[in-house]
């Protein structure tokens, strides 16, 4: 008998248990092919406006997923090589060298990587259309345009070299694992406990203070600590999930033994011990598909939130569909027959002067020295209440007119004060002290969340409408600067479609670019997050699908090994009188902490994670109360499909362990 | 008093119409009575297992049926036929059978914990079975830490726990050196004797025939010969020497 013959009777023979790691191989070549192929992709590369950027973030994240695919590879060979260790000590005892063997094991891993190769990227090939068209789909407001079927030379090589050059290294790391054999294993009975681990209060209680710490830290820290804090959390949030694993799950199942009423009944009794003995073995897999599960949900969570808050987060920084100041007298008719020739329905617009006032206080300062009002060169913003009642009514931003009594103003919050935790005490500064006037004092009373209708200043009031006209009367407002021009006007758009209307879109950006003072449209802004989001959440989702699969198939694959040793067990059992109901729940009792515990613990550090994201970006980016809660619910659903995907494997082993020791 | 009363049993392996049919027990009728301690023994392959596992009601016999102290065990659907392990039967195997990730407490304890026992009851009974078979020192312990004897000790004692009716014992000494091997068969003799529990014993070693009160023979099937004790044990050995070796002879 040929080796090769043999290698393939051996991976025939051994076809369900390769069968989740082969899909798993697959399914990584599938990725890295199809973001090769993505970045040779000419359609795609024409479609994009920043295609150097997108092209460095998808091949340095296809780099990622080929370091977490070699060492998931490295580690699953050497743990299948392990699984045999009696077929290959049987191989040695019938006088085959170690060459030999190895090279055996070496053909088998080149026929399953070969095959996994011509697999994935058939699969690449052939999908490469329809994940074009994905990408496009979510990164471009509005794709319309169609993408011819190409396969990518490139892409195949640049993807086939590296993937052989892995499957070599684990042929050789076979090889380095075999030589470790002693023949003597072959006789020794697998009775000695693989070293159940008691684990220790000491270790439980350390592991909980890091991650605690970890959460504290992730949780309060502002803005500006948190970015220095977050290779910290890390390294404590890591750290601790794998000491709770290797020393502090073990302390409690020993706790759990010590419950007699629940731990003596059947089910109990025969699952409990069963982990506990595996913890040890196990340990750093349940630890590392936390820390993973935990990177994959966030990072889907991320671009998923992103992604869903482009629009509303375009609104909340712009508040317009589109506007500018100055060259009102030039370009207004250009952009009205704009609207009409491009057939774009214009609900409404609106033209007011963008006026300061200069309050006579000396310096204003809160904290006792943090200035924020220097009259020498800060000026306010001011608009009466009945002009910013009609800009707020053209904005895209759900804001109710405002009502302001005489001698009081509102103040806007703006980015500035937008400060977390800090709020409060700048608000509290800006009420204390009145602004001083030429025949009055005008208290701030309230807030406004409406910072785009400041148009480029750093503080805007807006006053009762006869006290506005009191200080134009007064000559408080100015309305030129200090050479005598008149500031420019500011003009408001409200139109239908504006994210969709493209055409119109460039037609205004020529009509207004370089011409007036500044202008902006949510257009622009919109479909630049959208490419940027876009594409970090396509990212994410392919992530924490790789992510997945591997955590899954590394899960799956320990059981089914187990199982093969627990096969006997279960035999004892049933002739001791364990009918197969309670069988059942012996089964699902045996494996569901195992699936169960590393989920919740990496979406509980994923929650975290994402307080942190919210704190860095999402507070300035959603416009809500609390936008922790927003980004919560939306990572909620990501993490729902995760869990229901991590499901479906829990199902999928459950069912090939319960046939192996039925 | 009577308590299993087995009619034409046979086993059948293999298809029903296929030419690979192949009859493991043959229309076996016999009668135990309460207390007493059998041996059954045979060459290999000559169906003593799976009478052994029929009885234990791990296997199902082809034809025929068995009744355990006047219920019908044959009649017994699947949920009941563990139930009925439970409660009236208990195993020892050759090799043990000791769950490696329990301690031998844990071990001995599991059939009452299957079955739902309190914790106290379950104690109690431990602790004065324990005693009795002089594991007390050891139940803290893992299988792998103690010795062949002292598992079997254990695996003995997970038997008992239930109170069962009647002990099966497939081969137990099989495992043992002869010093644990004869250690084990005086426990089993003490058992049969002070809680009257009727022990069902297959073995092919003679010496360990030897304790038994009665000796079934079985060959290709069929019970070819009985042999009861008398009070000479020397001369019940010889005589089961004499029967096995007609047996082993004929079987060439």
């Amino acid at each position: 008998m040929k080796l090769t013959t043999l290698a393939v009777r051996n991976i025939k023979r051994n076809f369900s248990k390769y069968v989740m790691y082969f899909f798993t191989l697959s399914f990584s070549v599938f990725t890295v092919y199809s973001f090769r192929a993505l970045i040779q992709n000419q359609y795609v590369n024409a479609a994009m406006t920043y295609d150097v950027r997108y092209r460095t973030m998808l091949a340095a994240f296809g780099v990622i997923i080929f370091v977490f695919v070699m060492f998931f590879l490295i580690s699953s060979n050497a743990s299948f090589i392990r699984a045999r260790k009696k077929e290959i000590s049987m191989y040695s005892l019938f006088g085959m060298s170690n060459g030999k063997i190895g090279k055996l094991l070496f053909t088998e891993t080149m026929f399953v990587g070969l095959a996994a190769l011509v697999v994935g990227i058939g699969a690449g090939v052939f999908f490469s259309k329809l994940i074009a068209m994905i990408l496009l789909d979510i990164t471009l407001a509005e794709f319309t345009g169609d993408i011819a079927f190409t396969i990518t030379p490139q892409g195949v090589y640049l993807t086939a070299i590296p993937f052989l050059f892995i499957f070599c290294v684990m042929g050789l790391s076979g090889l380095r694992v075999i030589s470790k054999f002693e023949l003597v294993d072959l006789f020794k009975a697998e009775k000695v406990s693989e070293g159940k681990s008691k684990g220790s209060i000491l270790v439980l209680i350390l592991s909980l203070t890091l991650i605690g710490t970890g959460y504290y830290l992730a949780a309060t820290s502002g803005s500006d600590v948190i970015i220095g804090a977050a290779i910290p959390i890390l390294i404590l949030v890591i750290v601790g999930t794998y000491l709770f694993f290797w020393g502090g799950l073990p302390k409690v199942l020993s706790w759990m033994k010590k419950r007699k009423t629940k731990y003596y009944r059947g089910q109990n009794l025969i699952a409990v011990s069963a982990l506990a003995h595996r913890m040890r073995s196990i340990g750093s897999t349940m630890a590392t598909i936390a820390v993973l599960s935990a990177v994959a949900t966030t990072a889907v969570a991320t671009g998923f939130n992103l992604y869903q808050n482009i629009e509303r987060n375009t609104y909340g920084i712009l508040g317009y569909d589109l506007y500018f100041y100055g060259g009102q007298e030039e370009l207004l008719d250009d952009v009205f027959s704009a609207f009409e020739s491009y057939d774009v329905e214009l609900i409404g617009d609106y033209t007011t002067e963008r006026l300061q006032v200069k309050p006579k206080n000396n310096i204003l300062a809160f904290d006792g020295n943090v200035e924020y009002y220097n009259p020498e060169q800060d000026y306010f913003r001011v608009y009466s209440q009945s002009v910013c009642n009609e800009l707020l009514a053209l904005s895209r931003v759900n804001s109710k007119p405002i009502q302001i009594k005489e001698g009081e103003a509102a103040y806007v919050r703006s980015f500035w004060s937008n400060v977390p935790g800090m709020t409060e005490e700048i608000e509290r500064a800006i009420m204390a002290e009145p602004l001083q006037f030429s025949n009055q004092e005008i208290r701030v009373t309230s807030f406004l969340d409406a910072s785009f209708i400041s148009f480029g200043a750093v503080h805007t009031i807006v006053l009762n409408d006869a006290d506005f006209t009191e200080l134009m009367a007064a000559g408080d407002i100015m309305g030129v600067d200090s050479s005598g021009e008149p500031f420019d006007q500011v003009t408001v758009f409200k139109y239908n479609n504006a994210l969709k209307a493209g055409k119109f879109n460039r037609k205004v950006n020529q009509i207004l670019s370089g011409n007036v003072g500044k202008y902006r449209s949510a257009y622009n802004h919109y479909t630049e997050s959208l490419e940027t989001f876009g594409l970090v959440c396509f990212i994410g989702f392919f992530m924490s699908v790789v992510f997945i699969l591997m955590t899954a198939s590394l899960l799956y694959f320990k059981q089914i090994m187990a199982a093969e040793e627990e096969r006997h067990q279960y035999e004892m059992l049933r002739k001791i009188g364990m009918d197969s109901q309670v069988e059942r729940r012996v089964i699902t009792k045996r494996l569901l902490p195992v699936f169960f515990i590393p989920l919740v613990i990496g979406i509980l550090h994923s929650i975290f994670a994402m307080k942190t994201a919210d704190t860095i970006v999402f507070s300035n980016m959603i416009a809500a109360e609390n936008s922790y809660l927003v980004v919560l619910a939306f990572s909620g659903i990501m993490y729902g499909i995760y869990a229901i995907v991590y499901g479906v494997f829990y199902f999928i082993t459950k069912r090939q362990y319960t046939r192996i020791v039925g | 008093m009577l308590l299993l009363k087995v009619e034409n049993i046979s086993k059948i392996y293999g298809t029903k119409r296929g030419a690979k049919q192949y009859e493991a027990l043959k229309r076996i009728s016999f009668e135990v009575h309460e207390g007493e301690f059998i041996g059954v023994m045979g060459a290999s392959g000559s169906g003593k297992t799976t009478l052994l596992n029929i009885l234990g009601s791990i296997d199902r016999p082809t034809n025929g049926r068995f009744m355990l102290d006047g219920a019908d065990i044959t009649a017994l659907n699947k949920r009941q036929l563990a139930q009925h392990r439970i409660e009236n039967i208990g195993f020892i195997f050759q090799d043990y059978n000791l769950l490696e990730t329990m301690t031998l407490k844990e071990n001995i304890i599991l059939p009452l914990a299957l079955h739902g026992c309190k914790v106290q009851v379950m104690e109690e009974r431990l602790r004065k079975l324990g005693g009795d078979l002089g594991i007390l020192s050891i139940l803290d312990k893992y299988p792998y830490e103690v010795s062949g004897g002292e598992q079997q000790r254990a695996a003995a004692c997970r038997a008992l726990i239930t109170n069962p009716k009647m002990i099966l014992a497939d081969e137990p000494t099989g495992n043992l050196d002869s010093r644990s091997g004869r250690a084990l068969l005086e426990l089993l003799t003490q058992i049969n004797r002070t809680y009257g529990t009727t022990i069902l014993m297959v073995t092919h070693d003679v010496f360990a025939a030897s304790y038994c009160q009665k000796i079934m023979f079985i060959r290709d099937g069929e019970i070819y010969h009985e042999l009861y004790a008398g009070d000479d044990k020397q001369k019940f050995f010889d005589s089961i020497i004499d029967v096995m070796s007609v047996l082993g002879g004929e079987k060439q």
